[in-house]
């Protein structure tokens, strides 16, 4: 669905019945007393209606803030700006950082849910399970019974005992048993797209995979659309169709899954795979990336990679690059994407496609 | 089933050991306290026969102190087990009956001190919680620690002082003596319940106000812990209701660790009533305390002594059990305890 389409960020034949929300310039900065802390920088990015878009980068990229800016989430005292716009099936295109109160509640949730990273705490310990599934109902006026029924399905789907489950507190379940509640609970009010931010990322490597494959089968049944937020691209790679790499608060490249694994432009993402812990490659060819994420307070001038980039010259010092067209589906922010591949070869051959990736 | 029986044997183990020590105090008290009180029961009443008041008192003593110790032991639980606390030289009374008089008294102020006391301390906290950094918070943080470091006492007289001496309208609601207005029976009438409630509103009142701003000030910390949590984000996103999301969730899990100081201040306030209940003139447990230790009545010193550790041990074991509700993690086993 998403490959064969041309549509791209800077908005040549773009099509908005297919778009199901279109973040321009979106930016949060906190006002900290070491000066402006730009934690998001100038994301343009539009997500499809039924993909699954991967979101990668290393610790402290900006990742959770792109995800909080979907539903003007931002803790404060964070300020969000920019243009966010969400395309619901029917009805008109809504401005989410325009609504008001009200309008924003119904917002989330009902159309635009999300997993947050950190699940583990992310139910209240006095409360039954299904205490938290009905007081979501009710406080969007959700038919209850209905609701319940739905919630009995969803925990189903997941491979979970309803009954159980739901008369259970959260510290009487397993940490996979409640990621997967959690799950449940975000998708019960049948929202449009759900956006997961790390929702494997305190579970072991049996437990990632099925829930990888959970989640394949919800999103079909549900129609939803699914921003997967993480840093562990190998495991993004096999779920997602279409990725964006973060760095330094940016989003550098964007792809389809496929373009990214075998022809990955910019020297960051290419880094990124090489350092990525591979059952296949020998340890003595995983390298990680030299040098340190950048401080918001005081990103680098020009690119915020040269510091780190074996091809950064004087251009690169000088001014940020904009983004560039590798094809109609793969743009990546980089002066010098060409020589990337020659300049930093794959330690190993990238699997050809996200499903023969399964044996990594 | 376990945990029950194990609580349960913990209680009754604690009445024991403080029946025994009481006994083992008294058997070790110096000098013949027998000739004592038959000296302060001539002294009253010049005259009756020295002989007969001496073992009179000898047999309403239940103790004996010339007996054996495994004997006098023996003796002296069996008369406990027969629901038997003795006789009180200093009231002249049963202390069976003095007891039944005295302790609701006391339990009756302390129960409403407590309730005052929890009440305007979590509902406070959390609200100087919400507020975080606010004149509010600030003005209070300050105005709880001032009143906590008052001593419950010199506030019960600063009570008598400001409340109880002007002429006017909070004297005749708040009257700063006695546990009932002059000529009301107990029974169930509005004139007995609204008298046991006023009269008893200022020795209570004198522990509130010094007392409550520690736990205001731990509920305003737990709070703002829990606000930060992520599960009270998760619970805003979703769209909860303000109201819910500050009971529900906030206030519930922020209540918790506070049921030590729940069980502590039970214990600080049976002491409080001591000298509360003589500024008040409020004649009640403590009020008898003070009694008995200034004219060593011995027998109602034990009786009191134990009238105190059951309460304790009760409530401490109410709570130990209502905790189970309260935080479900505490339920499931016994991995974790209220104190
Ligand atoms: N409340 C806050 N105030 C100020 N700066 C913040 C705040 N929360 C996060 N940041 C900063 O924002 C930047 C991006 O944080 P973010 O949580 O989005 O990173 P991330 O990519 O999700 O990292 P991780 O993989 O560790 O979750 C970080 O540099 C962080 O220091
Ligand atoms: S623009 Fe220059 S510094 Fe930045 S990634 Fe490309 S080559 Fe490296
Ligand atoms: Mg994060």
């Amino acid at each position: 669905m998403s490959t064969h389409n041309t549509t791209n960020e800077s908005g040549e034949m773009y099509s908005a019945s297919e778009t199901i929300i279109e973040l321009r310039n979106t930016e949060v900065v906190f006002d900290m007393s070491r000066g402006v802390s730009r934690v998001l920088d100038n994301v343009d990015l539009d997500i499809r209606r039924g993909e699954i878009l991967g979101v990668v980068g290393e610790s402290g990229s900006g990742k959770s803030m792109l995800a909080s800016a979907m539903l003007d989430a931002v803790v404060d005292p964070g300020i969000l700006s920019g243009q966010i716009t969400y395309y619901p099936d029917d009805g008109d295109p809504v401005n989410v950082l325009g609504l008001s109160d009200e309008e924003l509640r119904r917002l989330r949730w009902e159309d635009i849910s999300m997993v947050f990273q950190g699940a583990m705490s992310s139910f209240n310990p006095t409360m039954s399970v299904k205490g938290h599934f009905v007081e979501t109902l009710e406080a969007h006026e959700y038919d209850r019974e209905e609701g319940m029924e739905r919630a009995h399905e969803l925990l189903s789907d997941l491979y979970l005992d309803p009954e159980r489950v739901l008369e259970s507190y959260p510290h009487e379940l397993s940490g996979g048993m409640r990621q997967r509640a959690l799950i449940a609970l975000s998708v019960v009010l049948e929202p449009d797209l759900l956006v997961m931010d790390e929702p494997t990322a305190a579970l072991d490597l049996l437990m990632q995979r099925s829930i990888l494959s959970l989640l394949e089968g919800l999103k079909e049944k549900y129609d939803l659309t699914m921003v997967f937020i993480t840093h562990d691209l190998p495991l993004v790679a096999e779920l997602a169709n279409r990725m964006a790499v973060m760095y330094a608060f940016e989003l550098v490249e964007k792809g389809s899954t496929d373009e990214i694994l075998q022809n990955a432009a910019h020297p960051y993402t290419r880094a990124l795979l090489n350092s990525t812990p591979n059952l296949d490659a020998p340890l003595s060819e995983m390298t990680s990336i030299e040098g340190s994420a950048p401080d918001p307070v005081n990103v680098p001038e020009g690119c915020s990679y040269h510091p780190r980039c074996p091809l950064a010259d004087e251009q690169c010092v000088a001014e940020a690059p904009d983004f560039h067209d590798v094809s109609s589906s793969h743009q990546v922010e980089c002066f010098h994407w060409e020589d990337a591949a020659e300049a930093i070869p794959f330690n190993i051959e990238q699997p050809s496609s996200p499903e023969e990736g399964e044996a990594r | 089933m376990n945990w029950y029986v194990k609580r349960t044997g913990q209680a009754l183990f604690t009445l024991w050991a403080v029946a025994s020590l009481a006994f083992f105090l008294t058997r070790q008290m110096p000098g013949d306290q027998v000739a004592t009180y038959v000296d302060q029961v001539i002294q009253n009443n010049p005259e009756q026969d020295p002989e007969i008041v001496r073992s009179n008192i000898v047999e309403q003593l239940m103790i004996d102190p010339n007996a054996p110790f495994h004997e006098a032991y023996i003796a002296y639980f069996g008369e406990l087990l027969s629901g038997n606390l003795g006789w009180s030289i200093e009231a002249q009374k049963n202390l069976n009956t003095l007891m039944a008089e005295t302790v609701p008294w006391t339990l009756f102020v302390m129960a409403l001190a407590t309730f005052g006391l929890f009440g305007i301390s979590l509902a406070l906290g959390a609200i100087m919680a919400y507020k975080e950094g606010s004149l509010f918070d600030l003005s209070n943080t300050l105005l709880g620690m001032v009143t906590t470091s008052i001593p419950y006492y010199v506030a019960g007289i600063l009570l008598i002082i400001y409340i109880g001496y002007p002429e006017g309208v909070f004297t005749q609601y708040f009257p700063v003596r006695y546990k009932l207005p002059d000529g009301v029976d107990p029974g169930f009438t509005l004139a007995f319940i609204s008298g046991a409630i006023r009269h008893a509103t200022l020795p209570a009142l004198s522990y509130v106000i010094t007392a409550y701003g520690l736990l205001a000030l731990s509920m305003r910390g737990n709070s703002i812990q829990v606000l930060g949590e992520d599960y009270v984000r998760v619970a805003q996103l979703r769209g909860l209701p303000d109201r819910r999301i500050a009971l529900r969730y906030v206030g519930r899990n922020a209540v918790l660790p506070l049921y030590t100081s729940l069980l502590l201040s039970i214990g600080f306030m049976l002491g409080a009533s001591v000298i509360l209940e003589q500024i008040f003139v409020y004649q009640g447990v403590g009020y008898w305390m003070d009694r008995a230790v200034q004219y060593t009545d011995i027998p109602l010193m034990m009786a009191i002594f134990l009238m105190i550790t059951v309460s304790v041990v009760i409530a401490t074991y109410i709570a130990d059990l209502t905790y189970g509700y309260l935080d479900p993690r505490i339920k499931s086993g016994d991995e974790g305890e209220a104190y």
